[in-house]
């Protein structure tokens, strides 16, 4: 995993003798990977490369207001783009093996396991084991996706181990699931032209601020995704083999006893991600999971119930499953172990962003959250929505990017919440993520000027009356006291 | 797809041309480490090694350029290509970072190498290099 490699390449600069054991289990439908781990195989790099393809596919139809003349429609070729993307993961993969070699790590493409204490069986691809011992271990396994336990899941359903690199374009997709991974990859497909549905069990976007995810759903729906809501597959069946073959879906209510059929090329399982900590021999260490979710509870120096095991990542309970997370949290921890360094991990005031077609950045509390944290008469919230300038002249929608800010009235209207719906929300956000680490208030957000004309400045508070694009002020009120202005 | 490039060899006997214009194979496919040990080491003529990757752009444009020079030397030097995603060790032993990285071996000494692409007279001349030296 790329954590592994962030963190084995901070120990071998402290001159300790590091190994790295990274297997890839084949996916159900025999796919696999080189070394990098989740995001740069399966996860953030192809899924943000397809979400620009189909971003410039947008970009396309945009720039004919802009001038552009091309007679023909537009189409989009699936291998052009998956070849591409799989390229540069290679470039990757080969880049983190040289890497590991310079740092004089020693790596083995093996699955590994405990097998008692101080040590672990490595496994390849040939079935040939070795043992290794060690002074300490660092598990940063990760996670792989849940399937749903129906009759046909594993043998006719793709997940996102493997849509990118699927050597054939999927076709009209059923996208089963309601998490990031589902809204993002359900985007990205509906962008490159195709026909997809989303079938949701209950919420989106559990977790994240569902006044946010509601904007998000709907943005997608307004935008040819259909959503089936609370409904949930049942039986998955071949109706015809092929690349891509056709898929009968049966799904039921989860409200009453409705079955409803549907026809489909591909369905994409994107349901959740289990983590990979049941079969690493655990027990045969002593390392306490918990039984039920698999993850492992560590303290707040990532170390494990047993002194000399630690670990990293997504499996961590409680923890944020976001990779710059990781690479963070394993780089203090090599530092704390052998460069005498005290820094933990700061777990707080994380940015992420969902790459959904409307983008979605946040850093902080939900609302939700910060009313339960902090009580609704004591937060405040400035919202507004915004129309980016390059939208304007393709007259794309005005109503529905859209900025909120949280701040509590009790410490000084501190920011302690930031979201932001529209293009780029990323690059708007993570310099937000930094401001809020140093403790941004509502005066000093005030105080900001604004660059002209960007979206992140709809987030300062912006007195320039712009013509058609006027960032307006809204104070949502959320107590009885507080004034109009 | 090097095996079937091999039989074909076979089943063509000597001196048949196979897809090169110059009348005679000018490249070949590494098989593992026993191969590179006999073909390239072991070789009595000056070999190139054109070390690439399925996934790399320039490799891609490099590849049948060096290949031309190659044939245009009429037998005096011979090119072995090695896939670094299927032979890493080979690689890594040969310290191989970028790609595509080539490198002129005389008596299983390395004597010349580089980075990247180069146009055809710049090949040229390493090639002549390689061979008078």
């Amino acid at each position: 995993a790329m954590l592994l490699f962030s963190r084995v390449n901070e120990a071998a600069k402290y001159e300790k003798k590091v190994m790295v054991l990274d297997f890839v289990t084949p996916t159900p439908l025999g796919n696999s990977w080189g070394l990098g781990g989740t995001c740069v195989n399966v996860g953030c790099i192809p899924k943000k490369l397809m979400h620009q393809a189909a971003l410039l596919g947008q970009a396309l139809q945009d720039s004919r207001k802009f001038g552009w003349q091309f007679p023909e429609e537009v189409k989009h070729n699936w291998m052009t783009m998956t070849e591409s993307v799989q390229n540069y993961i290679g470039s990757l993969n080969w880049g983190y093996r040289v890497a590991l070699r310079e740092k004089k790590v020693t790596y083995e493409n093996a699955y590994g396991e405990f097998v008692q204490p101080h040590t672990v069986k490595a496994t390849n691809k040939r079935g040939v084991e070795k043992l290794y011992t060690a002074e300490r271990f660092l598990i940063a396994t990760g996670e792989r996706p849940r399937y749903l336990g129906i009759p046909g899941d594993k043998e006719y359903c793709i997940s996102s181990d493997d849509l990118f690199s699927l050597p054939y374009c999927p076709g009209k997709t059923l996208v089963v699931g309601a998490s990031y991974v589902a809204l993002e990859c359900a985007g990205f497909l509906a962008g490159l032209g195709l026909d997809v549905t989303v079938m949701v069990r209950s919420i989106l976007l559990r977790g994240f601020d569902q006044d946010m995810a509601n904007k998000i759903g709907e943005y997608m729906e307004e935008h040819g995704i259909k959503f089936i809501r609370e409904f949930v597959p049942i039986k998955v069946e071949q109706i015809e083999e092929g690349t891509p073959g056709r898929l009968k879906v049966t799904a039921k209510s989860t409200k009453g006893n409705e079955v409803i059929e549907g026809e489909y090329n591909t369905v994409l399982l994107a349901i959740g991600r289990d983590a990979c900590t049941r079969k690493i021999g655990l027990d045969k260490v002593g390392v306490k999971i918990n039984e039920k979710t698999g993850k492992i509870p560590v303290n707040d120096m990532e170390q494990t119930n047993v002194p000399y095991i630690y670990a990293i990542g997504d499996i961590l309970q409680d923890r944020l499953e976001l990779t710059p997370v990781a690479i963070q949290a394993g780089r203090l921890l090599v530092q704390r172990l052998y460069g005498g360094a005290t820094t933990k991990c700061d777990y707080v005031n994380v940015p992420t962003t969902v790459f959904t077609p409307l983008e979605y950045g946040a850093c902080g509390y939900s609302e939700e959250n910060a009313i339960q944290k902090f009580g609704e008469e004591n937060i405040e919230v400035y919202h507004s929505h915004f129309w980016p300038l390059e939208w304007t002249v393709p007259s794309r929608d005005n109503n529905k990017c859209y900025a909120k800010i949280i701040c509590n009235i009790r410490d000084n209207e501190r920011v302690i919440g930031f979201h932001v719906l529209g293009p780029n929300a990323g690059e708007v956000t993570q310099g937000f993520a930094a401001a809020i680490k140093c403790g941004l208030t509502k005066e000093q957000l005030d105080s900001t000027i604004g660059i002209h004309p960007v979206c992140a400045e709809v987030c300062i508070r912006s007195h320039l009356p712009i013509p058609a694009s006027v960032a307006f002020w809204d104070k949502l009120l959320e107590t009885q006291t507080s004034e109009f202005y | 797809m090097a095996q079937r490039l091999a039989l074909r060899r076979l089943l063509a006997g000597p001196g048949r041309a196979l897809g090169t214009s110059a009348g005679r194979p000018s490249a070949f496919n590494v098989q593992d480490g026993g191969d590179f040990q006999e073909r390239v080491v072991n070789s009595a003529k000056p070999v190139v090694v054109d070390f690439h990757a399925q996934w790399c752009g320039p490799c891609k444009i490099l590849g049948p350029r060096l290949e031309k020079m190659v044939a245009k030397q009429e037998g005096k030097v011979v090119m072995a290509k090695v896939d670094i995603d299927d032979h890493t060790d080979l690689a890594i032993e040969y310290e191989v970072s970028a790609v595509p990285t080539v490198l002129a071996m005389k008596n299983g000494d390395v004597v010349d190498k580089f980075v990247g692409i180069k146009d055809e007279d710049q090949l040229e001349a390493f090639l002549k290099k390689l061979i008078g030296a």
